[in-house]
């Protein structure tokens, strides 16, 4: 198709806006939030404009943009967006915005932080476009491995205490730390990766048509045996990234450590990334495959959600509470996928959204609770709620749709996906979800009450603390709105993600 | 017969020219110690430079596809694609020496370059053998000064030991090749490598037997597993430049043999070799990974990580196509360019902090960001990230093996890059996370500069560009196999 290369606008802007933070902002660090909030300003206009121009009516793949890169291999510059991946673009484009004034306050070495944060984000979109698997891939890493960057460099360490049998091995390695973290992170995504690359080229040499375009893959049908082992590797790759039990102890660790805007991003958006590679490419080029292994995907994302909660439930340190929800709800997101329902599938990517907005704002809110108290630790808090009354309401938001109130967006995702399960082939994976649904009520309002409304702590530090301040306060009326909007209003997310699912289910009803 | 700068021996005989020059400069500078003697004994380096450049550029003239003496001596495609690598290291590394402070080098210069041309002479003529005798000889006239040369700074405690050491296993090396091509020679009667695809297929033991013994000799010299043991100790030793050529270049010459000697002519009949070449390949890749991670010293962490490398270029040779043969080729000189820069770049730290520690690695970014990036590129690549040279190489040699329908071993080698980056990235934890003890830059020698240069731009260039490197590559191995 001719016409603006608006895909293209959107994935690169952040990459050009790192280009000049790194080479022309040195020493300015106004200049270099300017910039990056430019960038992610345009990505934010594009996106916008490429859902309210994606055409519902005709559903399938549009804005096509193509360019051979290596023709002798038969890889491509290969973009379009379905209902899906319009969604995740917004979803990004929100994130990374508000993801910018929240990190407005980094103090040491602002400009690369910036930049690497950028390039960060150009390699989430570009997974999101690509229809090229090969660049696909490649974008994959470029959102992958600035992290171990971001959190080795800027990140916190929490203190954990080391416990269990061996409680003496995991004291050994820097367990805690953010090196340890920034490590960890990186190895597990990378080992996914390992798995995703493998299956990429055993299809490409098993359609043996030099290609890796996904709609010619699409079109080819692939032998059972290959599809079975095919589809556990992408499971794994990209459901590592996705945080599948037990596969999913880097995020605790990771997501406590990283800097603020790494967390938003990396729980709100790159873990989307691996349930978004699991439906598109497992669920989208294996049907065979799928129907084979939905049990385990569904049975393990029961276990996701479950064990997710009651691990949010023991922590101390809020930003472990947060990442070990993240655990459980992607755990609803697997298991809306692993129904091959209609309404299932609908909910998981609403979820997918419902969440990354959601965890952005926990994330968000626990960066600025821990600059104003210096602490993480819930049970030193309490009584916040009258000097941050802000902070307490958006907080208070956040945890109502984490535990699924309605009129959030919390609510739909989550009903739509029990919905799904009940109508799928394995009726009792509702319980599990019900359960988990039930166990978050009690650790967010537990934190919740604990810091923002019960008896005022009598600590010293935590006196007179300030409530969000500008800035700040852009980024959590951002997410607020949105959570907020999504949840009285879910049919504008609902309705392009349909064009997209019944046809995905279509093809995999039909085999 | 015409002297023309195209005929197949012309880049050995200037080279050969061009050891003796080097040599009588020496002589006549005599060993004084005054600074214009040493000033003048550099120049012997220089002169070894220039004249490898200049020979780089007659490889590129070469005709191909002359045979001299029988067929004992040909300018092939492979041949000829060898010689580029070796010669164009080779360049690089002299470069990266000029600017050694060490008294050993400013007093015995000459001597160092002469070994160095002299080793390279062997690994040229290695390249062109079509003769089981021809290859052996080649192949002691690039060992013996090289284990001169890893020996050369005489007065370290560790040189002579590591020396002795590379000398002994190549010696034992040397001597299994000779004793396993005597039984080719029993079983085929003649000493051209032509008859032996012939022999292998027709499965007399004797053959098999003498082809098995090479197999193991070769591994010696490729330092792949069971027989790596003396790559940490002569990396270790070893000045920095020096090893940065010997990482490279004897390996891409052992893998040059290893390509003769199994794959060249025997079409399906090599593919018994497949399952002992796999199984090779995945042991050398676990110990090579595993045995990096303790380390504390950036050489030995190198020499380890480099055993990898050579397993994961026997996945290629695994494979036993022409796909594979090619892959190896591309990644031969993608591994040239980030192992090289790596080792330039441990010579730059190590002048500055006297230590080759990971630890003197600490804050370099904050020191000297461009230090550090390159770095951090030449890591990555060896890493196999995406945009940089090495992920297509690994990529290529995972697919060619991948054709075959060796899933598991590609599975294994994709595994352990993971191991792999592990390691990598503490060197880049040091260089990025850690604060500097210290806020000014690492001074950084032209010379040295100039090689790092050149190989960020290989590897990058590599990394954004790879199609004309895999056409050069695949063009040489389909000749191999018509």
């Amino acid at each position: 198709m001719t016409g603006f290369p608006v895909l293209s606008v959107m994935t690169w802007a952040p990459f050009v806006a790192a280009l000049i933070v790194m080479f022309f902002a040195r020493h300015k660090p106004l200049l270099v939030r300017w910039v990056s909030l430019a960038g992610a300003t345009v990505s934010l206009v594009a996106s916008l404009w490429v859902y309210w121009e994606y055409d519902q009516a005709v559903a399938g793949f549009q804005f096509h943009e193509t360019l051979s890169l290596v023709p002798q291999l038969g890889i491509s510059y290969l973009l379009a967006v379905d209902g899906i991946s319009v969604l995740m673009c917004v979803l990004t484009s929100i994130i990374i915005f508000a993801g910018v004034f929240a990190s407005w306050t980094v103090k040491e070495r602002g400009q690369e932080f910036y930049a690497l944060l950028l390039l960060l984000v150009t390699g989430v979109y570009g997974v999101f476009v690509s229809l090229d698997l090969f660049v696909f891939f490649l974008f994959y890493e470029i959102a992958v491995l600035p992290m171990y960057l971001l959190i080795g460099i800027w990140g916190s360490s929490g203190y954990v205490q080391p416990q269990g049998i061996f409680g003496w091995a995991f004291g050994r390695t820097g367990v805690g730390s953010k090196e340890y973290a920034a490590m960890k992170l990186t190895l597990y995504l990378l080992f996914g990766s390992a798995f995703i690359l493998v299956g990429i080229l055993a299809l490409y040499v098993a359609g043996g048509s030099r290609t890796f375009s996904f709609l010619d893959f699409q079109a080819m049908t692939f032998d059972p045996t290959l599809q079975s082992w095919v589809f556990l590797a992408f499971y794994v790759g990209f459901g590592i990234l996705a945080g599948i039990w037990p596969l999913h102890t880097w995020s605790p660790d990771g997501h406590a450590s990283a800097p603020t805007a790494v967390s938003m991003l990396h729980a709100g958006v790159l873990m989307k990334l691996g349930a978004y590679g699991v439906v598109r490419l497992g669920m989208g080029l294996l049907p065979d495959g799928t129907h084979q292994w939905a049990w385990l995907v569904g049975g393990i994302a029961c276990v996701n959600i479950v064990y997710g909660a009651l691990s949010a439930m023991a922590q101390k340190d809020l930003k472990y509470v947060i990442a070990y929800s993240s655990v459980s709800h992607m755990g609803v997101v697997m298991l809306g996928a692993a129904t091959l329902t209609v309404a299932g599938l609908n909910g998981s990517v609403f979820q997918m959204f419902a969440h990354g907005i959601m965890t952005g704002l926990f994330f968000a809110l626990v960066g600025l609770i821990y600059e104003k108290t210096h602490s993480r630790a819930i049970f030193t808090m309490g009584g916040f709620g009258t000097m941050m009354p802000g902070i307490a309401t958006a907080f208070t938001i956040g945890g109502l749709s984490s535990l699924g109130l309605p009129a959030t967006a919390g609510f739909v995702a989550e009903f739509l996906t029990f919905l799904g399960a009940w109508s799928s082939d394995h009726r009792w994976w509702l319980f599990p979800g019900v359960v988990g649904a039930f166990l978050t009520s009690i650790y967010v309002l537990r934190v919740v009450r604990q810091i923002f409304w019960g008896t005022k702590s009598e600590d010293p530090h935590f006196q007179n603390l300030p409530d969000a301040v500008g800035t700040e306060w852009v980024a959590l009326g951002i997410l607020v709105f949105v959570l907020v909007l999504f949840g009285v209003a879910p049919w504008i997310a609902i309705a392009p993600v349909d064009t997209a699912t019944v046809p995905l289910l279509m093809r995999l009803a039909g085999r | 017969m015409n002297f023309n700068l195209a005929m197949p021996l012309a880049v050995e005989l200037s080279l050969a020219a061009l050891a003796v020059l080097v040599l009588v400069t020496g002589l006549i500078e005599g060993t004084s110690r005054s600074s214009s003697a040493v000033n003048a004994r550099r120049g012997a380096g220089w002169l070894t430079f220039i004249g490898l450049v200049g020979i780089l550029g007659l490889t590129f003239l070469a005709d191909e596809g002359a045979s001299l003496f029988g067929g004992s001596f040909v300018q092939d495609g492979l041949a000829l694609f060898a010689k580029k690598l070796f010669v164009g290291s080779a360049a690089l590394s002299v470069l990266g020496t000029l600017t050694l402070r060490q008294s050993a080098f400013s007093r015995r210069g000459a001597e160092y370059h002469f070994a160095l041309l002299m080793a390279l002479l062997g690994m040229l003529v290695l390249a062109s053998a079509r003769d089981l005798i021809l290859l052996f000889v080649a192949f002691e006239l690039m060992s013996i000064p090289l284990y001169l040369l890893t020996g050369f700074m005489k007065r370290d405690a560790v040189a002579p030991e590591a020396a002795l050491k590379f000398f002994l296993v190549g010696t034992v090396s040397a001597a299994v090749i000779a004793y396993g091509m005597s039984f080719v020679y029993g079983a085929t009667g003649t000493t051209s490598i032509d008859a032996i695809p012939q022999a292998v297929a027709s499965g007399q033991p004797i053959a098999m037997l003498g082809m098995a013994l090479l197999l193991a000799g070769l591994g010696f010299k490729i330092a792949a597993f069971p027989f790596h043991m003396w790559a940490p100790d002569a990396y270790e030793a070893a000045s920095t430049p020096f090893v940065g050529w010997l990482s490279v270049a004897p390996k891409a010459a052992g893998f040059v043999a290893i390509i003769r000697l199994y794959i060249e002519g025997a079409g399906v009949a090599s593919h018994v070799w497949m399952p002992v070449l796999a199984t090779l390949a995945g042991m050398t890749i676990i110990t090579g990974n595993l045995l990096a991670i303790p380390q504390t010293n950036i050489k030995r962490l190198l020499a380890y990580s480099g055993v990898a490398h050579i397993g994961y270029m026997l996945i290629g040779i695994a494979a036993l196509s022409s796909d594979g043969v090619a892959m190896v080729l591309f990644y031969l000189v993608a591994y040239l360019f980030g192992n090289m820069g790596v080792f330039m770049i441990v010579e730059v730290v190590s002048r500055s902090a006297k230590s080759d520690d990971i630890d003197a690695y600490r804050g370099l970014a904050q020191r000297s960001p461009l230090l550090a990036l390159a770095m951090l590129v030449f890591l990555l690549s060896l890493g196999g990230i995406p945009f940089v040279a090495g992920f297509w190489a690994k990529l290529y040699v995972f697919w060619a093996a991948i054709e075959q329908g060796m899933y598991g071993l590609v599975f294994l080698g994709a595994v352990l890059t993971v191991v792999a980056l592990y390691y990598y990235l503490l060197v880049a934890r040091q260089m990025y996370i850690e604060k500097p003890e210290r806020a000014d830059p690492v001074p950084v020698p032209g010379p040295l500069g100039a090689v790092i240069f050149v190989c960020v731009l290989g590897v990058v260039g590599m990394g954004i560009y790879p199609a004309p490197w895999v056409a050069a590559a695949m063009r040489v191995a389909a000749s191999l196999f018509s």
